[in-house]
């Protein structure tokens, strides 16, 4: 089986998306990932990036809810599919291998 | 409240919006004012619009295409699909609705038939004389004339004025005279025949574009004793035209002329019609009176030289140089001023009347009245088609609703409508062209032309896809608008109710269509009657039994032994013979002299010069005095006058006094009544009349006895046979003679006749669907009268009433308009009927009844419904 590859802003964005459930659209999405990492995300970056994650089906989005600061434009709200949620797990699922993996020695050295 | 919010860059904006891939651009474009939004709250304007501006700029995508469409597309109007459903829609239409189809195509098939058959006469009658190469140079000369207080104006000229307008006026390039044409008997080897032609000048054919089969423009006319003749006359006499050219061939058993020219048949669309030409130089010969530019009679063309770039010469300026021309040649005198002026000769055949000494009117204002009418009848088909097509417009409002429904726009409703009219207009042009290629024969029977459908001509199919593209957008237009206004939602919870504003449009449009019915019949009761009238007025002299024989040949010589003969034969009472004819005395003279005439006093006399008998055999009353009598010798110098002449000399006891005309010194020996020898159009003239048993030419006036005609004719025949072996026997009735005067006027009359039956009828198609419409939407409302004990009178006399009242209202519309327009008709005739109230008491009469049977008809079958049945489907 081919496996779609997941990269690690897309994971963060499909995550982000997966946490904002329902209200999951550009802005929160965008919002939410500035405020958790910290980092300053281009919208631009984040918007091309649904996109992509949309073409690979790990999302799927329908318009809705126009309101009146985006100037009556409806919004694009996106869901996570069966496909995206299992992309989340493997990539989980390989990290926590990985963890495990650890020698407990390297592990302290981390401080945890 | 808050502040309204900064906005981001404009032009960020725009090239966003601009350039942004279709597919996202909305979110895109909402989620980035939205970010902004805080951006601008937390970060500060100038670090929100940079932001704003980063991400605009990174998420173009100058080269997307839309990958899927928002919306469903509505089909377009033109779609293959589409265009399918109207057809099937209207044709199911067409079917289903029979009678009203059948209204509406028969209708306008009418109304497009009769202005096409209009149309062909106008075209026609524009067309004749366009045909000379020569044409914008070519002029008639007319002459004015100033004098009594008056201004007239007429086409008789000098016989010498056109060689001399040639001779003396530079910018005249070519010139000549014409002849009124004067029919004569030719003989080459057996064949005898009467043919009508003229006299004409040398440059005739090099101005006029009558092609020669032989000879030469230049030689047709050039020397004394030659003839142009038209290939019918060529073919008649030699067999062919080139057979023909070289011969001789003998005119009026008198002279032997060398035929030097023949051309082609003149083509109808000539004003000119002759089958001969002789020369001007003959005619002068003959004719000394030419001599004296006094007298007038011939018409004379002009052909003026064209500027150096062959550019038209400015007419207006010759005609201020040739204004005087004639007093290079006739002294002045106080009372009476000649002018020339020019008239372009294609203009000449339309616009032949002339009142204050100009050219106005002729029969222009037939062609234009019969536009208007052709006008009128496809209106009124037009308007037909529009009132059933809203009425029915309940029908087919369902439809609108559900297509606005699913997604029609207006155009496409509008487009799909006007459509639907284009193809009944179609249907109805097709029927129309068939029925004007049946027709064509009658019709060329009453206007005396020879028309026929152009089919192969592009212009012609060109011309009728403009009436198609005109009456289907008429027709059309209003219904279309009108059905697509309809609001979708009230048609289909059926709470469909008109505004007053279609119905009264609709209203008006009746008014309007029986307006024109009723002024078309106006006009044509007018015409009519004037017509009887002007066949049936005392004349002053009895124009049944009374036959015309030419003088020509040998009976120039022997009208004595004539008179002698047929004075024996039965059935003929008198016999006389005058100059020209009794219906067109045309000669005028203003050389008559009295004693006490002011002798600046300028009076144009008609006169003609008569045999003995002249008053028996025309039945004229004589006033005073007596006839010209054998038993006096001095007659030969005495004068008969009208009682118009009379008023104009003044003498008190007429009989016995002096009069001079010319230098004939003679007196006055009686006084006729007056009498009409002239058309209807014209005031009774004074006339002159003398005694000149010895005239060469001229018609022999025969009465006859009441239902002895034939054998009146028999004996004739045999006497001319006898005196005059050489020409054919030829005679003509008076009245028929008379009755040519008002030919125009009688096709007009039959034309008129036709064409406001045709409107009545048209307009009453539109009426019975009408009704039959209203008939049909009432039949719940009839029911329910009937259930509550009204009667069929009672529900007949409703249904009618309202349609009655719309006759009424056109009536009292139109009347005022006829009279006024029938009022101006009349004005051309100096002798005229009134125009009496119950004309338009007849038009308005015959327009109510044939509504009313039109209506009653549906109204009756409507009130004989059992109410059970209209009733029952609720």
């Amino acid at each position: 089986m081919k496996r779609a590859f997941l990269g690690e802003f897309e994971e963060v964005v499909l995550l982000t998306a997966a946490i904002l459930d329902e209200g999951a659209y550009g802005v929160p999405i965008t919002q939410e990932i500035e405020r958790k990492t910290g980092r300053a995300v281009g919208f631009s970056t984040v918007h091309t990036t649904l996109q992509r994650l949309e073409e690979k089906g790990f999302l799927k989005s329908e318009m809705g809810g126009a309101t009146a600061e985006r100037g009556g434009r409806r919004k694009r709200f996106f869901t996570v599919t069966a496909a995206g949620r299992k992309a989340l797990q493997e990539v989980r699922q390989v990290r926590t291998e990985l963890w495990n993996a650890l020698p407990p020695k390297t592990l302290q050295l981390m401080g945890s | 409240m808050k502040p309204t919010p900064p906005t981001p860059p404009r032009w960020a904006a725009r090239l966003l919006e601009r350039f942004g891939h279709p597919d996202t651009l909305e979110e895109v474009q909402g989620d980035l004012l939205e970010l902004y939004t805080g951006w601008a709250e937390t970060l500060g304007v100038r670090e929100a619009r940079r932001r704003y501006v980063l991400s605009a700029l990174k998420l173009l995508r100058p080269l997307a295409r839309p990958s899927r469409s928002s919306s469903q597309p509505s089909p377009s109007f033109m779609n293959p699909d589409m265009l399918l459903n109207y057809f099937k829609v209207s044709r199911r239409n067409l079917v289903r609705h029979k009678a009203f189809s059948f209204i509406n195509i028969l209708g306008l098939a009418l109304g497009m038939a009769a202005s096409l058959l209009i149309l062909l006469w106008v075209q026609d009658e524009r067309s004749v004389d366009g045909f000379h190469a020569n044409g914008p140079h070519l002029y008639q000369i007319y002459e004015r004339r100033y004098y009594d207080g008056k201004e007239e104006a007429n086409y008789f000229t000098q016989g010498l004025l056109a060689q001399e307008l040639k001779r003396v006026i530079p910018e005249v390039q070519y010139a000549s005279s014409l002849e009124w044409n004067m029919p004569a008997t030719f003989e080459a080897g057996e064949t005898i025949a009467r043919m009508d032609g003229s006299w004409a000048g040398e440059d005739f054919f090099r101005m006029f574009s009558y092609p020669l089969l032989e000879g030469t423009p230049e030689t047709a006319l050039g020397a004394p004793g030659g003839i142009a003749v038209s290939r019918k006359m060529a073919e008649q006499f030699f067999g062919s035209a080139d057979r023909a050219i070289g011969r001789i061939i003998r005119y009026e058993n008198r002279d032997n002329l060398k035929i030097t020219a023949v051309f082609e048949n003149l083509p109808a669309n000539s004003s000119q019609q002759f089958d001969f030409l002789r020369t001007w130089k003959d005619y002068v010969k003959e004719n000394k009176w030419v001599y004296n530019w006094g007298n007038t009679n011939p018409l004379a063309f002009v052909q003026l030289r064209p500027d150096r770039n062959g550019n038209p010469a400015d007419a207006a300026r010759v005609e201020a140089k040739i204004r005087d021309f004639i007093y290079r040649y006739l002294q002045r005198s106080e009372g009476l001023k000649i002018e020339l002026a020019l008239q372009p000769y294609s203009e000449k055949y339309l616009h032949s009347t002339f009142k204050a000494g100009k050219p106005d009117g002729g029969r222009i204002e037939y062609v234009r009245l019969f536009t208007l009418v052709a006008a009128f009848i496809l209106l009124i088909a037009c308007i037909n088609f529009m009132n059933l097509a809203t009425a029915r417009s309940t029908k087919r409002a369902k439809e609108v609703g559900v297509r606005k429904v699913v997604g029609a726009v207006r155009s496409a409703l509008v487009g799909q409508f006007v459509g639907e009219a284009l193809l009944l207009t179609f249907f109805s042009i097709g029927i129309a062209v068939a029925l004007v290629a049946l027709l064509l024969p009658a019709f060329n029977a009453v206007t005396g032309k020879q028309l026929a459908l152009p089919v192969d001509r592009p212009a012609f199919w060109a011309a009728m896809a403009g009436l198609l593209l005109l009456t289907g957008l008429v027709a059309g237009s209003y219904p279309a608008f009108f059905l697509s206004s309809l609001r979708p939602v009230r048609v289909l919870k059926g709470s469909l109710k008109f505004g007053q504003g279609a119905t009264v449009f609709r209203k008006g449009l009746v008014v309007f269509q029986f307006g024109l019915s009723i002024l078309l019949i106006v006009g044509t009761l007018v015409i009519h009657r004037q017509m009887e009238y002007v066949r049936s007025k005392n004349l002053g002299y009895d124009r049944e039994n009374l036959i015309y024989i030419p003088i020509e040949g040998e009976l120039t010589q022997k009208f004595a032994r004539f008179r002698e003969e047929a004075g024996h034969l039965p059935g003929i009472r008198s016999v006389s013979k005058m100059k020209e004819s009794p219906t067109g005395i045309g000669h005028h003279t203003g050389d008559i002299f009295w004693e006490g005439k002011d002798p600046n006093l300028i009076i144009s006399f008609a006169n003609t010069a008569v045999g003995y008998d002249f008053l028996k055999t025309m039945n004229l009353q004589l006033k005073e005095g007596r006839d010209f009598s054998r038993a006096f010798g001095t007659d030969s110098t005495s004068y008969l006058m009208n009682e118009s002449a009379l008023k104009k000399i003044g003498y008190k006891d007429p009989v016995g006094k002096p009069l001079t005309w010319g230098n004939r010194k003679g007196r006055i020996i009686g006084i006729v009544k007056d009498f009409h020898f002239t058309s209807m159009h014209q005031a009774i003239e004074p006339l002159v009349i003398r005694l000149n048993e010895e005239q060469s030419w001229g018609t022999i006036l025969v009465r006859t006895e009441a239902g002895k005609t034939r054998e009146a004719l028999a004996g004739l025949e045999k006497v001319c046979r006898e005196l005059n072996p050489k020409f054919p026997f030829n005679y003509r009735f008076s009245d028929l003679e008379y009755a040519r005067l008002y030919r125009s006027e009688e096709v007009v009359s039959r034309l008129a006749v036709g064409f406001a039956a045709l409107a009545i009828f048209i307009s009453c198609l539109g009426l019975f669907g009408l009704a039959a419409f209203t008939a049909e939407q009432r039949t719940k409302e009839i029911g329910v009268r009937k259930v509550l004990g009204a009667s069929v009178t009672h529900v007949v006399a409703m249904l009618s009433g309202d349609f009655l009242k719309l006759v009424g209202i056109s009536i009292v519309v139109a009347s005022p308009v006829a009279w006024w327009a029938m009022n101006r008709w009349l004005q051309d005739f100096a002798y005229k009927t009134g125009l009496d109230w119950w004309l338009f008491a007849l038009a308005g009469g015959a327009v109510a009844l044939i509504a009313l049977l039109t209506v009653s008809y549906q109204s009756i079958r409507a009130a004989l419904t059992n109410p059970v049945k209209s009733l029952r489907s609720e």
